[in-house]
C-alpha cells in the first residue's frame, strides 16, 4: 500500500498508507465511535463532504454484505482508520471493503493514530481536511481553497418519486438523503411506500393521500434548505401523522419555530444514554449528528420534548401538541446501531391506524 | 386456546399514544382529571397520569370507581342487570373538570354508561373522555371510546383478558376462545 | 422485604482457587465491599481462602474463615442475621449453597433476601433444562436437549439426538461447561462423571453444536430494567474448546452489525425475563454463516468473563452492580472520581483497542495430564495483549503467555506434516504456535478454516504476523523493520533473538531513531471524552498520553497470569505489597497482563500498565515513571539481573529468595517461620509440615501446615534458640523458615534440616493465624520503615494453643487425573481453617 497522507487546515499532517481509490479527496473531518458496522457507516449518505474516522479499531474484517449498505452509491469523501483487513471471501462475501471503494472512489488511510486524531478533533472543533499523496504546501493551498458545496442533499437526494410498493399503509418518504434502513423498517411493516424528492410540495404530498408521511435522514445543514420545506412540513403535519428522521428532525423542529445550531463538533457514535422521557426508559442508539436543536428555542406551547441525550444533554425528540406528528434525532433503524427503539416505527404504524 | 394480541412492548407504546393523544384533544393537562375503573383500569390511569408527569411536569389527579356487579370481559349468563357503579375514591372535585374515564376493555358500553352516571352524581364535569386499552366491539349503548389502545374485532364467543403487570405480572393482551 | 432497609449483607467467597475460577471472584468482591462500604453497609464474608484480599478488607468481626458449605452458611446466617446474602462473588459453589438454602427454607425464614438472583431465577439458571424452557417461552432459539437421570435413559436419548451429542451436569458443583462426546462409549464415561457432579444427580443430553463460533456478552441490569452493553468477547477457537480454554478477542471483529444487534436484543430479553441485577455474562453459540445462534449459557455472576470486560474496557464492572443491588439506578451510580467518565456508569463502552487473552496450562507442571484441549476446562490462568490492532493484540498475549524470560517464542519447527494436521484437529495447548507453524508451512487460510472452524479473518491476521516476522529476519538492523515489528507488537527479545543480537543494541537503534512507544489510555468513550485515565498500554504511533507520575514512584512487577506452584498466591502478595506502598506515601504503578489479578484494581494503584512484563517493556515504562524503586513481588532471576546491570534499585520480595536455601536434608516436619530484621530475630511460628498424603519424604511435597507444631515446650524453646543462634550467625533479612525433624521422640532434641524463604503461600497463611500483615512488613523493611519501636508492637504469641492449618489444593480431578500425592509445584490453591479449643 502506497503511502499517503492526511492533512488537517491546521497543518497537521498524518501519515498513512492509501486504501480504497486513490483519488485525492477534501471533506469535513467527522469521526465515528461506532464499535462495528463500517459499511453501514461508509454508505450512510449523511457523510456526504465528509472523510470519517473510525474509532474502531479494525475495518474490513467482514468484507462487503448485499444487505449491509444504506445507500446504493455512496458519497463519503474518505476513510480514516488504524487498521484494514483486505478480506473478500470470508463467510461467502465476494467483495473487500477496498475493492467496494475502489468502485466508488472513494479513498481511504489506514495506520493513523485515529486515537490522536479523535482527541485532536475535539479540540479543534470540526476541521476540513484532505487525504493527498504528497503533503506539500501545494496540498495544503488546495485544502483551504477548497469549498464545500451546501447542497448536500441535492446532490443525494432523489430527483424523481418511485414507489416501493407493497399492501399495508400508504407512507410517503420525503428524501433528504435517505439511510436505507428506515425503508428497511417500512418495507418490513408492509408500507406501501413513495419516495418523493426533497423539495415536494404540501400539494404532491397530498395528492397521494398518504395515511402519514416520513421525513429522512440526510446531510449537512437544514438551515441550508428553502423555506418552502418548512411550509410543506407545516401544511402537511396539521393533516397527516408524521415521522421525521435526523436531519429530518431538524427541519420539524425548524418548521415549528425552533432554531437548530451547528455543533462546534458533530458527533457520531451508539453508546450514548438516551432517556425516553414519557416513561423514563434509557435506550441507547446511532447518533449522527452535526446540528443540535436549541433547547432554549423551543415554543413549549407547540413541541414537547421526548428524548434527551444523558452525557452531552442534546435534544433528541420532539413531538407536536397538536398534531399527530413526532421526530427523532437519532437513527432508530440502527443499521449500524442497537434496535432498542426500532418500535418507533410500529409507533408510527400504529398513529396512522387510529386515524382510519 | 390464548393467543397473545398486544405484547408488552405494544402495551406500552399503546398508553404512549393515548397519552400524546390526550395532551392533542384537550391542548395540555389543564382542569384535567383521571377516573381508572377497577382494578386494571386504574392502573391503566395510573399509568398514564405519570406519563403525563414526566411529559408536563404537573401531576393529574387519580381517583378510582369500582364496579360491582360484573365485568364486560368475565363470563355471565345474564344481562338482565346492569352493572353498578360506586365511587371508590375520588379525593378531588370534578365539576368544571374534562375528565378521563380509563378501562381496559370496551364491550357493551353499560359499566361506561354507570360509570358515567356515577360521576354525574359527584358533580358537573365540563367533558368527559373515554380512554380504553382494548375495543372489541359489540356495543349496546351508543357509546363511543376518544382513545382506544387497539381496537380487537372479537366474536361473542371469544374472552379478551388484560393482564397487567402491577397485578398480573406482566402486561399483555390475550384472545381465550372459550 | 424492602431493600432499603439493607444494613447487613452476607458476602459468599470463592473459597480455594481452582480452575475454572482464580483470583477474579475476590477482585470482584474487593470492589464490592468498597462500594458497600461507601453506601454505608456492614459486610459479612465467608472464605476459607488464604490468598483472598478481600479477607483484609473485612473488619475482622465480620469475616468467617470457613469452607463455603450449606450448613456453614446457614450457622452464620442464624446467628449473624444478615439482612441480605452475596451469591454472585462466590462462582457456581455460591450458586449452589444458595439453592440448597432457598430449598430447605433457610432464607425465607430468615428472611434474607438473594441479591443479584431473584429467588425464581436461581433454581433455572444453571438448570440447562429449565434454561431452555424459559427461553423457548421468550422465543429464543433452543438445541434439541434432554435431562437424564440413568444411564439407560442416556444411551436411548443420545441415540435419538444422534452423535456427537453433548453432555452437562445439572446444578454441578463444580464449574464445568459441557463435555462431547463422539459415541458411546464417551458418553457413558461422561455422564458417569457429570451424573457425579450434579446436586440432583441429572444430566442433560444435547445435540452437538461444535464448531460454532462462540460469542459472549457482558452486560449490566438495574432493577428498572436500565441494561447497559459492556462488552463482546470473541472467542476465536469454536464450539468444542471450553471459552476458558480458548483465545478470546474483544471486542468482536468478525460479527456484523445485525448479528451483534441481535445477540444483545436476546441477551437483554434474557436478563429482563429473570430480572437479573447486576452483571450478567451470556455465552451464544453462532452458526458460521450467521444465519442462526443459540444461547449456550447464562452466568448471571463474576467470571472470568467479567473480569476480561472490565479490564478491556476500564468499566469498574463489580463496583457498578454493587450499587444496583441495593437498588440504585444505572443512571444513578457515581464512580470513584479516578475513573475516567465519573459523572455516570451508562456510557456503553466503545473501545479503540483490541485484547486478545491467550489461557495458560499446568501440563509443565503436571505432566501426566491430558495436554488436548475439549469442552472441559483445563487452564488456571491466563494473559492478555492489548493493541491498536490484532496483531499487536496477539503478539502481546502471545509473548506473555510464554515463559520465557527472554522474551522468545518457542519453535514448533520439529513438529512432523502429521503431527500438524492431527494438532490442527485435535488441538493442544500449543494451538497457537501450530496455527502459526502450520501457516509457515503454507498451509491456506481456507484448509486451515476447514480444519480448526475458525473464522479466516484470524489467518490473515497470523499470516500477516508471519510475513512481519520474514521482514525482520530478512533485514538485520533495519530501521523499518524495527519500527514495523514493534507497531506490530514485536518485543524487543524477540527482535534481537531474530537479529542474532543483544536487546540493547535493539533498544539503542529505536531510540537513535525516535521509535518511542506511546502509551494509550485505557478506557470506555475511545477517546471522545476527555479525562485521565489510569490503565495503558503501549503502542507504536504518533502521541504518547502518559506522562510521569511523580518523582517518588514505585514500579511494581507483576507475576502475570496466574499458574500453578507460588503463583496461586502471588496476586494476593502483590496486591497487599501495592497498599502498603501507597500507605508508605509513594505513588504506585503497576505492570500486569493477567485479567482477573486484584492488583490490576485502578483504586489500588495510581497507574496500571497491561502490557508484557518483559525487559523491553519494563525499560520503556522506566524511561517514562523514573520510579524510585521497583518492586519485583516473587523472584525472575533474569528480569532483576538484567535491571540490576542496569542501575536500577530492585526489591525482590520476599528477600531471601535471592539467596538459594541451605538444605542439610531434603526431609522436615516441623518448620519455624521467624521475621528477621536489624538485629531482631522474631519467631512467629512454628508448625507441623505435612503433605497432602501425610508425611512427606521431600520438601517439595510439603503442601500442608498445622499448628500447634506437635512439639514439647523443651523441644520449642531448643529449636527458638538454635534458630536465633543460627540466623544471628549467618546474613538474612525478611522471612526464613527454620527446617528440622523430630523422630516422635519426646525428649529428644529436633534435628535441623535447613534454612529456606518462607513460600508465598506459608507468608499468606501466617497473616491469618497471628492477625499481623507480614507482606505489609516486608514492603516496610524494603523501605527502611522497620524499627525497634514497631517490632515491639508486633504481639506474636510463639506458644499459642490455637489449631490451624493451611493446606494446598490440587487440580487433579478437573484434570481428569486419579488422586495423587500433590507437590508444592502442582498447588492451584490453598484452603485455611481454624478450630477454636
Amino acid at each position: 500500500m502506497a503511502q499517503r497522507f492526511l492533512i488537517l487546515e491546521d497543518g497537521s499532517i498524518y501519515p498513512g498508507h492509501g486504501f480504497g481509490a486513490g483519488a485525492t479527496t477534501t471533506g469535513e473531518i467527522v469521526f465515528n465511535t461506532s464499535m462495528l458496522g463500517y459499511q453501514e457507516i461508509v454508505t450512510n449518505q449523511i457523510y456526504h463532504n465528509q472523510i470519517i474516522v473510525f474509532s474502531q479499531p479494525i475495518v474490513g474484517s467482514i468484507g462487503i454484505a448485499h444487505d449491509a449498505y444504506e445507500s446504493i452509491l455512496p458519497s463519503a469523501k474518505g476513510m480514516v482508520v488504524r487498521d484494514v483487513t483486505d478480506i473478500s471471501k470470508n463467510r461467502q462475501r465476494s467483495l473487500s471493503l477496498d475493492q467496494f471503494l475502489k468502485q466508488h472512489n472513494i479513498p481511504g488511510i489506514s495506520g493513523i493514530d485515529t486515537r490522536h486524531l479523535i482527541r485532536q478533533i475535539n479540540q479543534t472543533g470540526t476541521i476540513k481536511g484532505s487525504i493527498v499523496d504528497v503533503a506539500d504546501d501545494h496540498a495544503f493551498d488546495q485544502l483551504h481553497a477548497t469549498v464545500l458545496t451546501n447542497q448536500q442533499v441535492a446532490q443525494v437526494a432523489t430527483p424523481r418519486p418511485y414507489p416501493n410498493p407493497n399492501q399495508g399503509y400508504n407512507v410517503v418518504v420525503i428524501d433528504f438523503g435517505l439511510k436505507h434502513g428506515i425503508l428497511r423498517q417500512l418495507s418490513k411493516r408492509n408500507c406501501n411506500v413513495t419516495v418523493l424528492p426533497w423539495d415536494a410540495s404540501a400539494q404532491d404530498v397530498i395528492n397521494l393521500d398518504p395515511d402519514g408521511v416520513l421525513l429522512s435522514t440526510g446531510p449537512g445543514s437544514p438551515l441550508d434548505l428553502p423555506e418552502s420545506v418548512l411550509e410543506m412540513i407545516r401544511t402537511i403535519q396539521e393533516r397527516i401523522p408524521m415521522f421525521a428522521i435526523g436531519l429530518g428532525h431538524e427541519l420539524f423542529a425548524l418548521a415549528n419555530g425552533s432554531d437548530v445550531t451547528k455543533l462546534k463538533l458533530s458527533h457520531h457514535g451508539a453508546n450514548h444514554p438516551i432517556r425516553k422521557i414519557i416513561t423514563n426508559e434509557i435506550i441507547y442508539a446511532m447518533e449522527s449528528q452535526g446540528y443540535v436543536v436549541d433547547p432554549d428555542s423551543i415554543n413549549r406551547d407547540r413541541l414537547i420534548t421526548t428524548y434527551l441525550d444523558l452525557i452531552d444533554g442534546s435534544i433528541q425528540g420532539l413531538r407536536h401538541r397538536d398534531y399527530p406528528a413526532f421526530s427523532v434525532q437519532f437513527f432508530p433503524d440502527g443499521a449500524p446501531g442497537p434496535n432498542d427503539s426500532v418500535d418507533l416505527f410500529d409507533e408510527f404504524i400504529e398513529i396512522m391506524g387510529t386515524r382510519e | 386456546m390464548a393467543k397473545v394480541v398486544v405484547d408488552a412492548m405494544a402495551m406500552q407504546r399503546a398508553l404512549t399514544r393515548i397519552t400524546y393523544e390526550i395532551i392533542e384533544h384537550n391542548k395540555g393537562i389543564d382542569g384535567l382529571v383521571i377516573l381508572g375503573i377497577k382494578t386494571r383500569g386504574v392502573y391503566l390511569a395510573q399509568r398514564i397520569a405519570s406519563r403525563l408527569k414526566q411529559l408536563e411536569n404537573a401531576s393529574v389527579p387519580v381517583g378510582e370507581l369500582d364496579v360491582t356487579q360484573y365485568r364486560d370481559d368475565i363470563e355471565h349468563d345474564s344481562q338482565d342487570t346492569d352493572p353498578k357503579v360506586t365511587i371508590s375514591k375520588i379525593d378531588f372535585p370534578v365539576t368544571d373538570k374534562k375528565v378521563i374515564l380509563v378501562d381496559d376493555v370496551l364491550y357493551t358500553g353499560r359499566t361506561i354508561r354507570a360509570a358515567m352516571s356515577a360521576i354525574m352524581d359527584l358533580g358537573r364535569p365540563k367533558q368527559i373522555n373515554l380512554a380504553v386499552l382494548v375495543d372489541r366491539g359489540h356495543r349496546e349503548l351508543p357509546i363511543r371510546a376518544d382513545f382506544v389502545g387497539k381496537n380487537i374485532p372479537s366474536s361473542q364467543q371469544e374472552r379478551i383478558k388484560v393482564s397487567v403487570s402491577e397485578i398480573d405480572g406482566h402486561d399483555s393482551v390475550e384472545i381465550i376462545e372459550r | 422485604m424492602d431493600t432499603k432497609e439493607i444494613q447487613k449483607i452476607l458476602i459468599i467467597g470463592g473459597g480455594p482457587t481452582e480452575i475454572g475460577h482464580e483470583t477474579e471472584l475476590d477482585a470482584a468482591c474487593v470492589q464490592i465491599i468498597q462500594a458497600f462500604k461507601k453506601q454505608g453497609i456492614r459486610s459479612l464474608l465467608i472464605d476459607n481462602n488464604p490468598f483472598s484480599a478481600a479477607l483484609e478488607d473485612v473488619q475482622p468481626t465480620n469475616v468467617f474463615i470457613q469452607a463455603v458449605t450449606a450448613d456453614n452458611v446457614q450457622r452464620i446466617i442464624e446467628n449473624e442475621h444478615p439482612d441480605a446474602i452475596l451469591p454472585t462473588v462466590g462462582g457456581v459453589a455460591a450458586i449452589s449453597v444458595i439453592q440448597e438454602l432457598q430449598e430447605n427454607g433457610v432464607l425465607t425464614d430468615n428472611n434474607v433476601q438473594t441479591l443479584g438472583i431473584p429467588a425464581s431465577a436461581m433454581m433455572e439458571i444453571n438448570n440447562p433444562d429449565r434454561l431452555n424452557d424459559v427461553m423457548r417461552h421468550v422465543g429464543m432459539p433452543v438445541i434439541a436437549s434432554e435431562t437424564i437421570g440413568t444411564l439407560d435413559e442416556a444411551i436411548n436419548v443420545a441415540n435419538e439426538i444422534g452423535y456427537p451429542v453433548i453432555v452437562k451436569p445439572i446444578a454441578p458443583r463444580i464449574d464445568t461447561n459441557r463435555m462431547l462426546c463422539e459415541n458411546e462409549s464417551d458418553m457413558i464415561n461422561a455422564v458417569s462423571r457429570g451424573l457425579s457432579w450434579s446436586r440432583f444427580k441429572q444430566c442433560v443430553i444435547e445435540q452437538s453444536i461444535v464448531g460454532y463460533k462462540e460469542i459472549e456478552l457482558v452486560s449490566m441490569r438495574d432493577t428498572m430494567g436500565t441494561q447497559v452493553l459492556i462488552a463482546g468477547l470473541e472467542n476465536i477457537d469454536p464450539i468444542g474448546i471450553h471459552s476458558g480454554d480458548s483465545m478470546v478477542v474483544t471486542p468482536t471483529l468478525t460479527l456484523s452489525n445485525v448479528e451483534y444487534e441481535s445477540l444483545r436484543d436476546t441477551a437483554f430479553a434474557i436478563n429482563n425475563q429473570f430480572r437479573f441485577t447486576g452483571v450478567v455474562h451470556t455465552h451464544f453459540a453462532l452458526r458460521a454463516d450467521g444465519e442462526s445462534y443459540y444461547v449456550t449459557k447464562v452466568t448471571p455472576y463474576n467470571d472470568r468473563g467479567t473480569s476480561l470486560a472490565a479490564c478491556a474496557t476500564g468499566y469498574p464492572i463489580a463496583y457498578v452492580a454493587a450499587n444496583l443491588y441495593l437498588n440504585q439506578k444505572l443512571t444513578d451510580v457515581r464512580l470513584p472520581e479516578i475513573y475516567h467518565f465519573k459523572q455516570t456508569a451508562i456510557l456503553e463502552p466503545s473501545l479503540d483497542h483490541v485484547v486478545v487473552r491467550i489461557p495458560l496450562w499446568p501440563f509443565e507442571d503436571i505432566k501426566n495430564a491430558d495436554k488436548h484441549l475439549g469442552t472441559v476446562m483445563k487452564s488456571v490462568g491466563s494473559t492478555i495483549g492489548i493493541g491498536r490492532s490484532t496483531e499487536e493484540a496477539i503478539l502481546k498475549a502471545l509473548r506473555s503467555s510464554q515463559f520465557s524470560p527472554q522474551d522468545e517464542l518457542p519453535s514448533m519447527s520439529n513438529l512432523t506434516d502429521s503431527q500438524i494436521i492431527s494438532q490442527l484437529i485435535h488441538p493442544l495447548s500449543s494451538r497457537i504456535l501450530v496455527l502459526l507453524e502450520a501457516l509457515r508451512r503454507g498451509y491456506q487460510v481456507d484448509e486451515l478454516n476447514e480444519l480448526t472452524k475458525i473464522d479466516q479473518f484470524y489467518f490473515v491476521k497470523f499470516k500477516h504476523i508471519l510475513d512481519i516476522e520474514k521482514d525482520i529476519k530478512t533485514h538485520p538492523m533495519s530501521i523499518e523493520a524495527l519500527r514495523k515489528g514493534r507497531y506490530y507488537g514485536f518485543g524487543d527479545g524477540m527482535i534481537a533473538k531474530m537479529w542474532q543480537t543483544d536487546i540493547e543494541t535493539v533498544r539503542q537503534l529505536g531510540h537513535d531513531n525516535h521509535i518511542s512507544p506511546t502509551y494509550k489510555g485505557i478506557e470506555p468513550s475511545a477517546g471522545e471524552l476527555s479525562g485521565t485515565p489510569t490503565g495503558y498500554y503501549s503502542t507504536f504511533e504518533l502521541k504518547n498520553e502518559s506522562q510521569q507520575l511523580s518523582n517518588k514512584t514505585v514500579l511494581v512487577l507483576g507475576r502475570g497470569g496466574n499458574q500453578l506452584g507460588p503463583n496461586a498466591s502471588a496476586d494476593y502478595f502483590t496486591t497487599e505489597m501495592l497498599k502498603q506502598l501507597r500507605k508508605s506515601g509513594y505513588q504506585t504503578v503497576i505492570m500486569n497482563t493477567n485479567p482477573n489479578a486484584g492488583s490490576l484494581t485502578a483504586t489500588l494503584t495510581d497507574k496500571q500498565i497491561i502490557d508484557p512484563v518483559q525487559l523491553g517493556d519494563i525499560m520503556n515504562v522506566i524511561a517514562i515513571e523514573r520510579p524510585v524503586k521497583i518492586f519485583v513481588p516473587g523472584n525472575r532471576h533474569y528480569l532483576t539481573r538484567e535491571l540490576r546491570r542496569r542501575n536500577y534499585s530492585i526489591s525482590i520480595l520476599p528477600p531471601d529468595q535471592e539467596k538459594r536455601s541451605e538444605l542439610l536434608s531434603d526431609h522436615a516436619n516441623i518448620g519455624l517461620d521467624l521475621f528477621v530484621a536489624k538485629g531482631h530475630i522474631v519467631p512467629i511460628l512454628a508448625s507441623d509440615l505435612r503433605s497432602d498424603q501425610g508425611i512427606a519424604t521431600t520438601l517439595n511435597q510439603i503442601t500442608l501446615m498445622r499448628n500447634p507444631a506437635t512439639l514439647t515446650t523443651q523441644q520449642l524453646d531448643a529449636i527458638l534458640k538454635h534458630a536465633k543462634a543460627y540466623l544471628g550467625a549467618h546474613k538474612r533479612t525478611g522471612m526464613v523458615q527454620m527446617l528440622y525433624t523430630t523422630n516422635g521422640n519426646s525428649k529428644q532434641m529436633p534435628q535441623f534440616a535447613g534454612v529456606r524463604p518462607t513460600r508465598l503461600t506459608t507468608i499468606a497463611y501466617l497473616n491469618k493465624v497471628t492477625g499481623i500483615n507480614w507482606v505489609r512488613m516486608l514492603v516496610r523493611q524494603a523501605l527502611g520503615e522497620i524499627d525497634e519501636k514497631l517490632i515491639a508492637k508486633w504481639d506474636v504469641d510463639i506458644h499459642s494453643e490455637r489449631r490451624s492449618q493451611v493446606r494446598g489444593t490440587f487440580p487433579f480431578k478437573q484434570l481428569q487425573l486419579p488422586d495423587q500425592l500433590g507437590l508444592t509445584t502442582q498447588e492451584v490453591g490453598a484452603k485455611i481453617s481454624f478450630e477454636t479449643l
